[in-house]
């Protein structure tokens, strides 16, 4: 695997150009508006929530509809509006709203929190597996790292071939493993009722909403505003699009519109057929996608499902792996903020060595989550670091809209949201609402201390969050700048 | 709701030189990816067996029945316990409270987050307990450990029954 830089587009017509494109360009193939928003939505949902969901009955229907209204419409509105003006997604809209360092910390909190996440997502699909060949081995270290492994470098090998090999996969994941399955769940659920059978979890007005006691009640309607985050992080593509400006708000509605289909349908369906005692919050995904199927008598679509199950985990996982490496190699280029071999490309334009690099890491933490079970016990606490690292990007995104629309007002957009301000302070304070409930310990820290809690999340997020990016801005040096790359990579602005 | 300007804004570069090329070459991932998704498929639906009614399943159904609703819950259908559980409880008795089992049991005590955004929460009490009892009726050998792995966690009630 080699690294070099791309040739330009078109060619060597233009010396001059050529030369500035040579060190600046990223491939960028043509992706349609709807390829970027299977992307989008391939990011940010799956089935794999909805049985978790499903225990909670109609209130579900709440639960996902609040936080989008907070979260969700801010993030997507305010997103599709920087993207139809600005290439290079949020470092720069960062860069451009702040600074440029804020910028770098924005790219690096989108992609920090995903090296967590790998293992887990992977070590979901080990058990997805597992549960249909042989429920043993989900418990075996050696085969969950095995499939780890193989498939987290087979996800880097596609990645490193460009976006719209990308788009593809995470296109197909999306169709068959979350939307063909999703319409059986709902076509079935539907059936259900149409029978006459009475709903397994109560659905009059009354259970509208979620039970209310207090602080759990509070962390589980809070938390939930994370599940749409994602929906920016395919921006950094806009420029693959024929016309950003016009399509990239129409494939970010599209995906708003699916992912909001995709939570609340499907959940809803299971929850009519399932009784809330088969939905166990200990009994696994697949268990309750196989006690729907059993009930008509179909228990052979189990396998099937599982199949687009780990489909579209794995299109959501190269959407991931592409997107944030991406920022964080523009604006390191512009600035010069990580070390030249990172910033290198392959053939395809690809930042590969920043992918390799982090697969390194990936690889080394999933082996641990794997085979040492003091650290996949307490894998979890990771999740609630990294999507705290994660909401200091929301927050800064949210600052720099505004500041865009009063710094730069007459900068042409495709499109401008509606009551911006009001937006951008309603995704901040939903953000900042999300990270003090961070703070709050789950189910999973038991009777441990409240604040040794505090200090490992506070920990965590300093760490990750801050003194890593710091200190990669710290020891950038001009000499790592390419300067051709900063106009290349700004060009949008 | 939405509003448009007339002025877009940059328009993109263009295509890498060779977007064919590109192309062809994605192709053959795409291919493959589909010819092992199918080779898997076909495995899964070859090893996948389900459990098949027995007497020894449908008495274990019908006492896991009795065991929920005296804990309160709804009583589940019995054809489908029978299909889930079988015998000997399937996936639900092997090695329940084994590291890898528990980091999954414990990632899904989160919220609906279906990507990254996946965050613990406070799960409610009855949610989890429910695993118990069919622990209870179909490999008791590993209730202890299990119930003492729950009781560890912290709970509250968050489903309206």
């Amino acid at each position: 695997m080699t690294s070099m830089d791309v040739p330009l587009e078109g060619g060597g017509k233009q010396a001059g150009s050529a030369k500035t494109a040579v060190r600046t360009a990223v491939a960028r193939p043509r992706l349609t508006w709807l390829t970027l928003a299977f992307m989008t939505t391939s990011s940010v949902a799956s089935l794999r929530a909805a049985p978790t969901m499903a225990v909670y009955g109609l209130a579900c229907v709440f639960l996902y509809v609040v936080p989008a209204i907070v979260f969700l419409l801010p993030t997507a509105l305010v997103s599709a509006e920087l993207a139809s003006g600005w290439n290079g997604g949020v470092y720069n809209w960062v860069a451009q709203g702040l600074s440029k360092r804020m910028g770098f910390l924005a790219v690096w909190c989108q992609f920090a929190m995903t090296i967590f996440y790998y293992p887990t997502l992977l070590g979901y699909v080990a058990s997805t597996i597992a549960y249909v060949i042989d429920p043993s081995l989900a418990s075996n270290g050696p085969y969950t790292a095995c499939v780890i492994v193989i498939l987290y470098w087979a996800g880097v090998w596609v990645s490193s071939r460009g976006t719209s090999g990308v788009g593809g996969m995470a296109s197909f994941g999306l169709i068959i493993g979350t939307l063909i399955p999703g319409a059986l769940l709902v076509l079935l659920g539907v059936v259900f009722l149409g029978q006459g059978n009475p709903s397994a979890a109560p659905m009059d007005a009354g259970a509208i909403f979620p039970q209310w006691t207090g602080i759990a009640s509070l962390v589980l309607i809070v938390n939930n505003f994370l599940s749409y985050s994602g929906m920016e992080m395919n921006a950094v593509h806009v420029s693959s699009l024929k016309n950003p400006a016009r399509e990239f708000p129409r494939a970010m509605f599209l995906a708003m519109a699916l992912v909001l289909l995709i939570f609340i349908l499907p959940a809803l369906a299971i929850s009519w057929v399932v009784p809330a005692a088969q939905l166990s919050l200990t009994a696994g995904v697949m268990q309750a996608f196989d006690a729907f199927f059993q009930y008509f008598n179909i228990g052979w679509l189990t396998p099937l499902v599982a199949i687009g199950l780990v489909a579209a985990s794995l299109g959501g996982m190269l959407t991931w792996l592409a997107g944030p490496s991406k920022g964080l190699l523009l604006i390191s280029r512009q600035e010069g903020y990580l070390p030249p071999f990172l910033q290198k490309l392959n053939k395809n334009g690809v930042q590969q060595n920043i992918l390799v690099a982090q697969g390194v890491v990936t690889t080394a933490i999933a082996l641990m989550y794997a085979l040492i079970p003091s650290v996949s016990s307490a894998y979890w606490i990771f999740s609630v670091i990294t999507t705290q690292v994660y909401l200091i990007m929301y927050l800064l995104m949210f600052v720099a809209a505004l500041r865009l629309r009063r710094l730069q007002p007459d900068h042409p957009r495709g499109y401008r949201a509606p009551m911006l301000a009001v937006l951008c302070v309603m995704g901040f304070l939903a953000s900042v609402a999300a990270m003090i409930i961070g703070f709050v310990p789950s189910s999973q820290f038991g009777s441990g201390s409240v604040w040794s809690y505090v200090v490992i999340v506070a920990g965590g997020l300093l760490l990750l969050g801050i003194v890593i990016p710091f200190g990669f801005l710290w020891a950038s040096k001009p000499s790592w700048r390419q300067p051709d790359a900063a106009a290349a990579a700004e060009g949008g602005a | 709701m939405t509003e448009s300007t007339a002025t877009p804004p940059a328009q993109p570069p263009q295509d890498p030189a060779h977007p064919g090329h590109h192309k062809e070459r994605n192709k053959w991932v795409f291919i493959g990816a589909i010819v092992l998704a199918v080779i898997l498929a076909i495995i899964l639906l070859v090893t996948y067996t389900q459990h098949k009614h027995s007497a020894e399943a449908a008495s274990k159904a019908r006492q896991l029945q009795a065991a929920m609703v005296a804990a309160g819950y709804p009583e589940p259908d019995e054809d489908t316990l029978i299909a889930i559980f079988g015998r000997d409880g399937g996936a639900v008795c092997k090695d329940p409270t084994g590291a890898l089992n528990k980091a999954q049991w414990l990632d899904n005590m989160a919220n609906g987050a279906g990507g990254p955004g996946m965050r613990p929460v406070i799960a409610d009490r009855k949610a989890v307990a429910a695993e118990a009892i069919v622990i209870s009726v179909y490999c008791p050998d590993h209730l202890q450990a299990f119930q003492d792995k729950i009781d560890d966690l912290k709970t509250g009630t968050t489903v309206r029954r």
